[in-house]
């Protein structure tokens, strides 16, 4: 508890303040608390969704229905991209060379585990949702 | 946590589903001599193309350990496919 939570405490408890302004007051010191360094993400960890669902049900006339339901734990997504790390510096090259041929100048060679993992971790607030006549599609977290 | 039980369940259309549970740990133990064999290849192959046979193992390790709680449920055409990971 820092000294500012502990000082309006010691107010509401010894009556120099009401219940909400106790409360405004806390709320008024929340943002400082939580300020996050730069690139950090805060977030409580037993919200932090564990999960990456895709559900998708499609109903074509031809074919009839098609039901797609996955569930993707994100610490796995997390350990493969990490494996992107060990690919050898010979098929970086390559796959730069063929990347730039079909005019995507992207250099595998720049793309750290930390950038990756911030990636991952930006899917936690990924929501899409699709929904047609004959399709609906959902990617969320949960 | 490593994988303990990989459930798969599938069902044709008009059959009944059919459920098959796979012990990961005793199959492990069953397949080890192979498992060590492809163990092997993989450190040869990973010296051949300039990469880290550890970091390659740890890399699949941390990949295996991150596997439960994974689920695949497909549908089609009355046929039903599904492959948990516990």
């Amino acid at each position: 508890m820092n000294e500012q939570r502990r000082q309006i405490l010691q107010m509401l408890a010894e009556n120099k303040i009401t219940a909400d302004e106790a409360e405004r007051l806390l709320a008024a010191i929340e943002p400082e608390e939580s300020d996050p360094a730069p690139g950090a993400r805060v977030r409580a960890k037993s919200s932090r969704p564990k999960y990456l669902r895709v559900i998708a049900n499609f109903n074509d006339e031809v074919d009839g229905e098609f039901r797609v339901n996955v569930r993707v734990p994100l610490r796995l997504l997390r350990a493969g991209v990490r494996l992107t790390s060990l690919i050898p510096p010979r098929a970086v090259v390559q796959v730069n060379t063929e990347l730039a041929k079909v005019g995507v100048p992207f250099d595998l060679g720049e793309l750290k585990p930390q950038q990756l993992e911030e990636l991952v971790d930006a899917l936690d607030e990924l929501t899409v949702d699709v929904d047609q006549a004959d399709m609906t599609v959902k990617v969320y977290c949960e | 946590m490593i994988p303990q039980l990989v459930t798969v369940r599938w069902r044709r259309r008009g059959n009944r589903v059919r459920r098959l549970w796979i012990p990961v740990v005793p199959v492990a133990l069953l397949l080890s001599p192979l498992l060590v064999l492809a163990v092997i290849g993989g450190v040869v192959a990973c010296l051949l193309f300039d990469m880290s046979p550890l970091r390659m193992l740890g890399g699949i390790g941390r990949v295996l350990w991150t596997l439960p709680g994974t689920r695949f449920e497909l549908e089609m055409h009355g046929t039903a496919v599904f492959l948990g990971i516990r």
